[in-house]
């Protein structure tokens, strides 16, 4: 079908300003594009580059802790002045774990993974032409870029990029003084830019995420009605809106101790027996404003992969999502209860120990909820037809992953097992394990199903089952051992200083040559997903699995506009697998005479 | 030699992966979308049983492997009851984790795609959802509870505590940790966070006085700087902390203490070491893994066995270098070691007098003999650490 043709046919149907016909240029096609799809595209790709640097990165600092006493003549090749002699400096190893932490975090897992997905889904699955606003939705991914490039050229200022750790904790990172450390100089500058940058970003993308889902959804498309994607991204856009904001203030006063002599974090601060003049502030405060955010942030990064997991599990298990409303409502408890945990990062600064008390209260209490949506996904398979693809299996994946990273929180959660357990590598394990891998595999699941909805081809099978078991090994192989590490510090450079750290040299060994693997696993992985995009098998029918969902009623070409004639009407809710004699019923089908409505 | 038979092995490897991928590709060209995934799917389930094996292998094994190496049982009064408390929520957690990957792979593998099967449609049931909101809800109230009743008891009144309390004061500054005794008068000296007290010293005098110790509070005199934390053991005792430059943490692994070391934010932690240096070395040479020799020392590992205190909160370039020794004594043992050291002010005015003698007189190096004298009383212990190391 002609895109010109397709253009007139939605104009026809649709009289909105911005559907308009206009022509599409290379320009508005594929840079500044407002269509959905596209951005969709734009933030995958984004995302994957972002992935493959801050892996890069954890290479780098996984060869010093491996192998701490070589000397790598090509790091000094790469690296220059901070691999003098082939070793990675110290100020240069902690940049490093920085940057690996705010990329993953920040750029992959909440941008690449949510900015992804809802980009795509929102409208597809509420039966909607675009994005409420097509334009803040194009603004949202500029910034997101200006945002990287702003981090990226933090690498390059002659300080070096930001390396007091990604949360950024003053006094370390609130005074501009490079002899307290390297990177708090114009690198955190570009850092706190960047940021600034990118919780526009959020913002724009979040709000427009919301009013998309509540304001455009088709007609009988009612909210018990929409996929559990939806409902989950739904709730990761609350939580973005509602959190990002305070790290923006955070960074903002920070900013201004830095460069404006104000005193919000800091006070009594002596460096090289001089007493600074910064009085009344609390490092403490900063903090809290940081986790306000930092603890919903790991549910931004985790709730949009809930949503994918529970949807391929269904379609592939061929059988409906098993508790739906349960699903939904524990996904509610998670969003309120996400805000009321962010002290137990904070155990051990000297909070008040009742208010401690509190904190663990919420935070065994959000176990409940994870514990509720890991019962159904389980429930979900039983009885099923499941059919194990790569993007099943990813999903399965996750399923065990949430499990094993889940029940550690459990230990952490609870304040007086934390004093030993904070800031060691157990927790390093844990929300590795929890949001960093189990957030991976949500995103790999997601990748992998809708794949031909994105390129109109499928992906490689046989790759996509080598990236997934080598993934699944590699990653218990890298994090479940250093449960074992528990007690031993983290963003330790070496630790031969301690004759209690000191024994995992050859565990530290093994886990660096494993993340090797791992690593050249996933650029398989980027590989199948390029090539395959260009030249892989096309897709045929426009249903491929047998789903439910509204997406796969749209034609395989992509247009603006995404349905050549009126948006088809929702009779049902989106699970009804197994029903009626019938394999799967479209959502798009209306009930038989005698049926009665899920819902 | 080995890199080119490396770089062969890698590119074989490549290009096999490549070729199957190729085949399959083809294949499923051939076949058509629609083709069967089922014989794929039963590939699938035995292998997802089979990784399921080879994990619970995995982790039983490294579990064998590691649990010796792991840090030694606390010796402390509250380490124990974290410890229970973790051990409680390892078998809670135990039986979760077990349970619920069995049933995970199993009904991977039960119900993987077979031709003519049909899925069962079961899309919800209140009563399970009550099961399994009501029984992990009981149980983490449980460890709640429990949880709540350890960390409140960690963490007493300071205003209630025994008579008997040892208080040391720990200032961390980049990259080191000052450790101050209040001395014969179990009294500290106040501190005067101001620019008349912190680095005023003498203008001919190097040392800076950066914790701003305020030397016309009389309690100050006998005040004296330790290289080793000395500890007594059945005492109580109570950490004042605090940070001069950035955050820094007070970790004491062997004790599971820490406690945040804030600038401008006093901080405590109180706690009761419960077994000496020397009785936690016997009790050591009884396990296997310490009776390693340590190729560094060639004695075995638990003979230089000794509690460290460590930095826990990044604080810059050389935060894993902030390494203190810990040495848990009898009380007798330790009042003889509090006689050995001479106060940070007597020291200071021996110092200054030593200078400003040199000053009037000669052209003789005056900081180095300054030097001498007031590191002396500073780290006097440091040969008190090195006699421990080798009891």
């Amino acid at each position: 079908m002609a895109t010109e043709e397709v253009v007139n046919l939605h104009a026809e149907a649709h009289h909105d300003a911005h559907d308009e016909h206009h022509a599409e240029t290379f320009l508005t096609k594929y840079i500044f594009s407002q269509d959905h799809k596209m951005i969709a595209k734009q933030f995958l790709y984004t995302g994957m580059f972002w992935a493959i640097v801050g892996a890069f990165l954890s290479l780098l600092f996984r060869l010093q802790l491996g192998w701490p006493d070589t000397a790598f003549p090509f790091l000094e090749t790469i690296l220059g002045k901070w691999a003098e002699g082939g070793k990675i400096s110290n100020d240069f190893y902690y940049a490093l774990v920085t940057m690996h932490g705010t990329i993953l975090v920040f750029f992959v897992l909440t941008a690449g993974l949510s900015g992804t997905f809802s980009n795509l889904l929102i409208p597809y699955q509420v039966g909607a032409r675009d994005m409420a606003s097509g334009f803040i939705n194009m603004l949202s991914y500029w910034f997101f870029v200006s945002s990287g490039v702003v981090m990226f050229c933090s690498f390059f200022v002659h300080t070096g990029p930001a390396s007091g750790g990604w949360t950024a904790y003053p006094p370390i990172n609130g005074m501009r003084d490079i002899a307290i450390n390297k990177g708090s100089g114009l690198g955190l500058d570009l850092w706190i830019i960047s940021m600034a940058l990118f919780i526009v970003s959020v913002l724009l993308g979040g709000l427009n995420y919301v009013a998309t889902i509540l304001n455009l959804r088709t007609k009988g498309m009612t909210m018990w009605r929409m996929p559990l994607t939806i409902w989950a991204f739904l709730f990761t856009a609350i939580l973005g809106i509602l959190s990002f904001p305070a790290l923006l203030a955070a960074v903002v006063l920070m900013s201004f101790d830095r460069l404006a002599g104000t005193s919000f974090y800091l006070s009594d601060i002596v460096v090289n027996g001089q007493l600074l003049s910064h009085h009344g502030g609390s490092p403490i405060l900063f903090q809290h404003l940081f986790w306000f955010l930092g603890h919903p942030e790991v549910y931004i990064i985790i709730v949009p992969a809930f949503g994918l997991v529970s949807e391929v599990l269904s379609v592939h298990a061929r059988k409906p999502i098993f508790g739906y409303r349960a699903m939904v409502f524990s996904l509610m408890a998670i969003t309120v209860l996400a805000f009321l945990v962010w002290a137990h990062h904070m155990f051990v600064t000297g909070m008040n120990p009742f208010a401690g008390s509190i904190f663990v209260l919420f935070t065994l209490i959000i176990a409940v909820p994870s514990a509720v949506k890991v019962f159904n996904w389980i429930t979900t398979i039983w009885r099923g037809n499941l059919r194990l693809n790569p993007a099943m299996l990813f999903a399965i994946g996750f399923v065990s992953m949430f499990i094993s990273g889940g029940l550690t929180g459990i230990f952490l959660g609870n304040s007086a097992i934390d004093i030993p357990l904070h800031d060691t590598y157990f927790i390093v394990a844990h929300f590795h394990i929890v949001m960093g891998v189990a957030a991976f595999f949500g995103m790999f699941a997601g990748v992998y199903h809708w794949f031909p909805k994105m390129f109109g081809r499928h992906m490689n099978d046989a790759i996509g089952y080598i990236h997934f078991y080598g993934t699944l090994i590699g990653a218990y192989a890298i994090f479940f051992p250093m449960h074992f590490m528990t007690g031993i510090p983290r963003r330790y450079a070496r630790f031969d200083s301690f004759e209690f750290a000191n024994n995992f040299a050859g565990l530290n060994k093994f886990i660096s040559i494993v993340a090797m693997i791992v690593f050249v696993l996933q650029l398989m992985f980027v590989i199948n997903v390029v090539y395959s995009s260009l030249r892989g098998r096309r897709m045929k029918s426009i249903n491929p699995y047998g789903a439910t969902t509204l997406e796969w009623t749209t034609p395989v070409e992509h247009f603006h506009g995404n349905w050549p004639g009126e948006i088809p009407e929702v009779h049902r809710w989106p699970y009804d697998y197994a029903i009626n004699g019938k394999e799967y019923i479209t959502q798009i089908t209306p009930l038989s005479e005698d049926e009665v409505s899920h819902s | 030699m080995t890199t080119i038979l490396g770089l062969i092995i890698i590119v074989c490897i490549l290009l096999v992966i490549f070729y199957v991928a190729r085949t399959v590709e083809l294949t499923k060209e051939l076949k058509g979308e629609a083709d069967d995934t089922e014989s794929a799917s039963n590939a699938q389930g035995y292998l997802m049983f089979g990784f399921l094996i080879a994990f619970f292998i995995g982790i039983a094994w490294s579990s064998v492997h590691f649990l010796p190496m792991m840090l030694p049982a606390p010796s402390s009064v509250h380490g124990i009851e974290i410890e229970k408390l973790f051990n409680m929520t390892l078998f809670f957690t135990g039986i979760v984790f077990v349970v619920t990957h069995i049933v995970l792979f199993w009904f991977v593998f039960r119900y993987r795609e077979k031709k003519g099967a049909k899925a069962y449609y079961f899309s919800h049931s209140n009563m399970l959802e009550l099961l399994w909101t009501a029984i992990p809800a009981v149980v983490m109230l449980v460890l709640v509870v429990k949880g709540l009743v350890t960390w409140l008891s960690i963490f007493p009144d300071t205003k209630t505590l025994a008579k008997d309390t040892m208080v040391i004061e720990v200032t961390a500054q980049q990259f080191k940790w000052n450790i101050r005794y209040p001395g014969v008068d179990k009294d500290f000296g106040s501190r005067k966070i101001d620019t008349a007290h912190i680095g005023i010293a003498t203008p001919d005098f190097w040392w800076k006085n950066e914790l701003g110790i305020d030397w016309s509070d009389k309690a100050s005199h006998d005040d004296f700087f330790a290289d080793t934390l000395y500890l007594v053991k059945n005492k109580p005792v109570l950490m004042k902390l605090g940070a001069l430059d950035v955050l820094h943490s007070f970790y004491l692994p062997h004790f599971r203490v820490k406690m945040d070391c804030v600038p401008g934010v006093p901080t405590t932690f109180y706690f009761i070491p419960n077994e000496t240096t020397v009785e936690k070395r016997k009790l050591l040479s009884q396990l296997p893994e310490w009776q390693k020799i340590n190729p560094l020392t060639g004695l075995q590992r638990y003979a230089t066995f000794n509690f460290e205190l460590a930095c826990a909160e990044l604080c810059g370039r050389s935060h894993y270098t902030m390494q203190k020794y810990v040495v848990v004594v009898e009380q007798a043992e330790y009042d003889e070691w509090v006689k050995a050291h001479i106060p940070i002010y007597v020291g200071i005015e021996k110092a200054k007098n030593a200078a400003s003698a040199k000053l009037n007189g000669t052209e003789m190096n005056i900081s180095n003999d300054s030097t001498m004298v007031i590191v002396d009383s500073m780290t006097k212990s440091r040969t008190d650490s090195k006699e421990v190391a080798v009891i």
